[in-house]
């Protein structure tokens, strides 16, 4: 990997970043790691809003994403990832902002992850999206309803046991034409 | 065949029609099928006479499975499927999920100068051509239907290069894992100077007709207005964070690809309304336009791929008289190469904002998630923010600013 | 045209066809990236207002043509059909694209494998977008087919 990332200037304000998560969460801080790419910390889902107090009190201001990784078959399985960046507003031109990636591990069977809906305005939408896609709920979200798949849709697609192509296709049979025949699912 | 159903939208508190309040409000719905909506987009709009109350939009209308696909293709063939989420800039797409592979790999600072040059060359044109589009179609929904026109005689200009070189002119499909899937043909110099000479003049007289147009400076000047922090509050990126003051592009934060050896400007306005999009969007095109002249006058010589055989399948006419040349070429078509297991996060600036892809490896020859962070997603939820208080037209000009593609948004 | 039919619906039929096929307008019907390439008939250098094909109505109840343009989820199918039914005898439908026609590269849970699943289609378009030029000759051959009547099969040959 290119030698800029380990060395950049603003990695080493990070490692404060670090004790003062040390300190929030406890038991709840399972890892911390200086990636490749940026720092990172996996969490468990009850020391979120404590981490994310920390980082918004260091200066990240900026949630780039909220996504999710099904790990099947390995546990913990589902891993919702967070990524950060901390933005000057007012400088003239904003070089190498420092950036830092949260990963929550909730529970295998019935995963539970609380909101941060109330507290960080982009989360709304890339939360149902991930209920949606995985299954993940969210606690204390305003509205957790589907978002991409249609409303009447059983499963949640991008699980690692859902088929590519679905339990069955839609509009297969008994449609207006009925030339094509149904595609058998893998 | 169900019928469309609304019903979901009787109990959401934003939207309840108000009964026995001096002024009665109305909820319409806009779109999915809509000419201004710029894809397929349902926005619940809660009105008051013609203004906004509040709005909710709905996605979903072209939800494909990338991810989902991506994950059961080869890391190679993967590249086909990823253009395809924002189709208005597809080598942008290409190019973030091919450097973040590259990370993990370890091969990124081993591509060859004449492909990063390319790859820059090409990423700015795809620029251009998608701001054209999204000035086209802007333009058109305000009313001026002649600068669609001129707008997409220009992008014409662009997908001719883009035919001549690669043979598609969208969903290129030209950025390999290593460099480049081949190099530029004979004559392509010559189209390319071409463009670099009379694309200034087309540019500033599309300006002239319209930067200080009173029409446009009435419809746009105050509409859609954000401040800085309420704009990074709701993770808007690229062109609408840049208009409401915030110098943050993705070139210049973390250059890739040999960004930090051009020489170019971040476009910055202050107005945080539609018409700051509007006039970055503007200049960013002659940014884009400066970039790719200093590509040309670079234009360096060599590979374009990086010469390792076990990720790079070796040229078509050594497998005649060499059996490594033959056995490497049939491993990697029939089962790919392998990525050493690990995660990234790359992030390119795409003419929406910051596209990220948070790209996992298992170890395997096929990705284990390609995460997308695309910029519309997030842009386009702000509208929730945007709409409120503007008039019905105001909205349209609002969503033209934000510039959604929906390929992204649902992917 | 048969030789026992009368002589004067038979010229008023063919005057009918003529008619309709001098300005078919079709309908905004853009879904993804085949959508920019349908935009891209109606820019100057691929120009189908020559055809008659200018107008690209919103309304469905204005239009006779569908261009179905771009890959059509689940969610939206069912607007497309009510879309469809919308739309006034005697409508035809172009299916664009590779998408469009057989669900393209994307064989998964959620693209419909061909949008003749729930619209009867006219013209199928292969391509991955079309190039405007393919659009274009596919509007063509719509037009000898409802020359003809609708009646004939209008193969796609080699100009």
């Amino acid at each position: 990997m290119s030698e800029t990332l380990h060395s950049h200037p603003n990695r080493a304000g990070l490692a404060s970043v670090l004790e003062r998560l040390r300190d929030a969460l406890g038991e709840n801080l399972l890892e911390a790691a200086s990636a490749d790419d940026m720092d990172e910390a996996a969490i468990l889902p009850a020391g979120l809003h404590p981490a994310v107090n920390v980082l918004r009190a260091a200066g990240f201001n900026l949630l780039a994403d909220i996504g999710a990784t099904d790990h099947l078959p390995l546990t913990p399985r589902f891993e919702i990832s967070y990524h950060f960046i901390a933005i000057d507003e007012t400088s003239k031109l904003v070089i190498d902002p420092p950036r830092y990636r949260l990963r929550v591990f909730p529970d295998d069977v019935n995963p539970v992850v609380p909101t941060l809906c109330g507290v960080w305005l982009s989360a709304n939408w890339p939360e149902r999206e991930i209920y949606d896609l995985f299954g993940v709920h969210f606690d204390g979200h305003p509205n957790l309803t589907r978002i991409l798949m249609p409303d009447d849709w059983q499963g949640h697609p991008l699980r690692k046991d859902y088929p590519l192509r679905g339990p069955d296709r839609r509009f297969a049979a008994g449609g207006r034409l009925g030339s094509v025949p149904p595609v058998n699912p893998t | 065949m169900s019928a469309i159903d609304l019903s979901k939208f009787d109990n959401n508190p934003d939207l309840i029609v108000s009964q026995g309040d001096e002024r009665d409000t109305l909820v319409i719905s806009m779109g999915p099928q809509h000419p201004s909506t710029h894809g397929v987009l349902r926005v619940m709009l809660k009105l008051d006479g013609e203004t906004v109350v509040t709005s909710e939009s709905e996605i979903g209308f072209l939800h494909t499975g990338i991810e989902k696909q991506a994950e059961n293709l080869f890391w190679q063939q993967a590249i086909t499927v990823v253009d395809r989420a924002d189709y208005l800039a597809p080598l942008s797409n290409s190019l973030c999920y091919v450097l973040a592979v590259e990370k993990l790999l370890g091969i990124d600072a081993l591509i060859p100068p004449r492909a990063q040059v390319l790859r820059v060359i090409f990423t700015e044109l795809t620029r251009i051509a998608s701001n054209l589009v999204q000035l086209g179609t802007h333009a058109m929904d305000l009313g001026a239907q002649s600068i669609f026109m001129y707008a997409f005689e220009m992008r014409e200009q662009i997908l001719r290069i883009m035919e001549f070189v690669t043979g598609a002119r969208m969903h290129q499909s030209w950025f390999r894992i290593g460099g480049l899937a081949l190099d530029v043909p004979s004559g392509f110099l010559d189209i390319l100077d071409e463009f670099i000479k009379s694309f200034p003049e087309r540019l500033t007289d599309m300006r002239a007709i319209l930067e200080k147009n009173v029409i446009i400076m009435d419809r746009l000047i105050g509409v859609g207005r954000i401040s800085a922090a309420d704009a990074i509050a709701w993770g808007l990126t690229g062109p609408n964070l840049r208009a409401s003051g915030v110098a943050y592009d993705v070139r210049k934060a973390l250059p890739y690809s040999g960004y930090e050896t051009y020489d170019f400007d971040i476009c910055v306005h202050d107005g945080g309304d539609c018409y700051g999009r509007f006039v970055v969007r503007l200049d960013e095109m002659k940014q884009a336009w400066r970039i790719i002249k200093q590509g040309r006058e670079k234009f360096p010589g060599g590979p374009v791929v990086i010469d390792d055989p076990k990720i790079v399948p070796p040229p078509k006419t050594d497998i005649q008289h060499s059996m490594e040349a033959l056995i490497h070429h049939f491993k990697l078509v029939s089962s790919g190469f392998n990525v050493p297991e690990g995660r990234i996060y790359q992030a390119v600036e795409s003419p929406r904002g910051e596209l990220g892809m948070y790209v996992t490896s298992a170890g395997g020859n096929k990705p284990w998630r390609v995460r997308w962070r695309p910029p519309s997603f997030y842009n386009l939820q702000a509208l929730k923010a945007l709409a409120p208080g503007n008039l019905i037209a105001d909205v349209v000009a609002i969503i033209g600013s934000l510039d959604p593609v929906f390929g992204e948004v649902d992917r | 045209m048969s030789p026992h039919q009368p002589f004067i619906t038979t010229k008023l039929d063919e005057f009918a066809n003529w008619a309709r096929t001098s300005a078919i307008w079709p309908m905004t019907m853009g879904l993804a990236c085949c959508a920019i390439e349908m935009m891209s008939i109606v820019s100057p250098r691929y120009d189908t207002s020559r055809f008659g094909a200018e107008v690209f109505r919103s309304s469905p109840r204005q239009s006779d043509l569908m261009i179905v343009s771009g890959r059509v989820a689940n969610k939206m199918a069912p607007i497309l059909r009510q879309l469809y039914d919308q739309m006034p005898d005697p409508k035809w439908v172009i299916s664009m694209g590779a998408c469009a026609s057989t669900g393209g590269i994307f064989d998964n849970y959620a693209i419909l494998p061909g949008v003749d699943r729930i619209l009867p289609v006219d013209v199928y378009v292969p391509g991955c977008p079309p190039s405007p030029d393919a659009l274009i000759y596919a509007i063509m051959q719509l037009r000898k087919q409802i020359e003809a009547g609708g009646k004939a099969m209008v193969l796609a040959k080699n100009v």
